[in-house]
């Protein structure tokens, strides 16, 4: 991890002259949405990656808790806007049976801590690595980002395809919703 | 013929409503061309060359194969459900139009995986490309949207009509985007 973060420092300047050209102005960026579209609950498929520490992560294991899945990459604009609120929701709900997987699509981890160390809040939560990009096939993403609910039995109950801000109040009492099921 | 009539309507109607806002961008000089019409916003940002060139290099292309995607007249593209029901997108029926030119569709994804394979561009820089690109199908609820590149095989600085379609319901539904211009070479 030490090496990783010290690689990462090298890669943070061409990491943002790459990424950052394909923002526009803030001013003029697409808004976030704030909405989760809720759907008639079907079993998550499965979904067992390793995260940028090498540890694997089972979504099964998680059963018992609601899960928010985010498919996500570094040079996707709206998900590098996204991120920030993840983690502000993941504080927010702290101490509950709630939890955030990020699902990065074929970067490496040096890539990803490259970006995560230029936020202001270094995410708590595993980001994990489907380098093959077998994990979007299998849960049918079309487009990044893409975000779906889990709910305590591992069922697909809600999603949001495009950035959203996910501390919005909308979107917290959605979580709690399904929490206090 | 009832239903050509409501057909016609509909797509009237949906002409009319519409209109496109146009903006540059102060720091860069790219020009952006957005509107909204029945329950659809479509925006498109003009991305220079080098920028094309730089992301595609940054993500594993080789000088050659960048140059290729750069040399298209690329935009990112955004699509936005901004109604109160889903809408289905499908890019396969979008066509664009340029002087002396008849309608054409938008080169595929899957084309261009097909080009990167023979140019033996690495998987993972395939992989990135493939996400980078506006989907090729769709369904967003209301709120969804979906920001990628769409790319068009129209000269630096050349212009171009884009009609853009999408379904709602039983509908079909078109709009239509006048005079996109293309990112010169110096943008």
């Amino acid at each position: 991890m030490k090496l990783r973060r010290y690689v990462s420092g090298a890669v943070l300047a061409a990491c943002c002259v790459f990424a950052v050209p394909l923002a526009a102005h803030a001013a003029d960026l697409p808004p976030l949405s704030h909405s989760l579209t809720l759907q008639a609950p079907k079993p998550a498929p499965a979904l067992k990656l390793k995260d940028l520490d090498g540890q694997t992560h089972d979504l099964v294991r998680l059963r018992g808790r609601v899960v928010l899945i985010n498919f996500w990459a570094t040079w996707c604009p709206p998900c590098r806007r996204e991120m920030p609120s993840m983690e502000r929701l993941s504080q927010a709900l702290q101490g509950e049976a709630f939890s955030v997987l990020a699902v990065d699509v074929g970067e490496d981890a040096d890539t990803i801590d490259a970006f995560t160390a230029q936020l202001d809040a270094t995410p708590t939560f595993p980001v994990l690595l489907d380098t093959r990009s077998r994990a979007l096939q299998a849960w049918k993403v079309a487009g990044l980002p893409t975000t779906f609910l889990v709910d305590r039995q591992g069922r697909i109950v809600a999603s949001a395809i495009g950035g959203r801000e996910f501390d919005h109040p909308d979107i917290i009492r959605a979580i709690r919703e399904l929490l206090n099921r | 013929m009832r239903l050509l009539t409501l057909t016609l309507l509909a797509v009237w109607s949906a002409l009319a409503s519409a209109s496109t806002d146009i903006s540059v961008d102060a720091e860069t000089g790219l020009t952006t061309w957005q509107t909204e019409t029945a329950g659809i916003q479509v925006r498109l940002t003009q991305i220079s060359p080098d920028q094309a060139r730089a992301f595609y290099l940054a993500r594993g292309f080789s000088a050659a194969a960048a140059e290729r995607y750069a040399s298209e007249c690329v935009f990112m593209t955004v699509v936005r459900n901004i109604g109160d029901v889903p809408i289905q997108h499908r890019l396969a029926d979008w066509r664009y139009e340029s002087a002396g030119q008849p309608p054409r569709p938008i080169r595929s994804k899957a084309a261009w995986e097909r080009r990167w394979k023979q140019q033996g561009v690495p998987e993972a820089a395939r992989i990135a490309f493939t996400w980078a690109q506006l989907p090729a199908t769709q369904t967003f609820a209301p709120g969804d949207w979906n920001q990628g590149m769409t790319s068009y095989s129209v000269p630096r600085g050349g212009t171009f009509d884009l009609r853009f379609a999408w379904r709602a319901g039983a509908k079909t539904h078109s709009g239509k985007l006048e005079q996109l211009r293309c990112a010169d070479e110096a943008s």
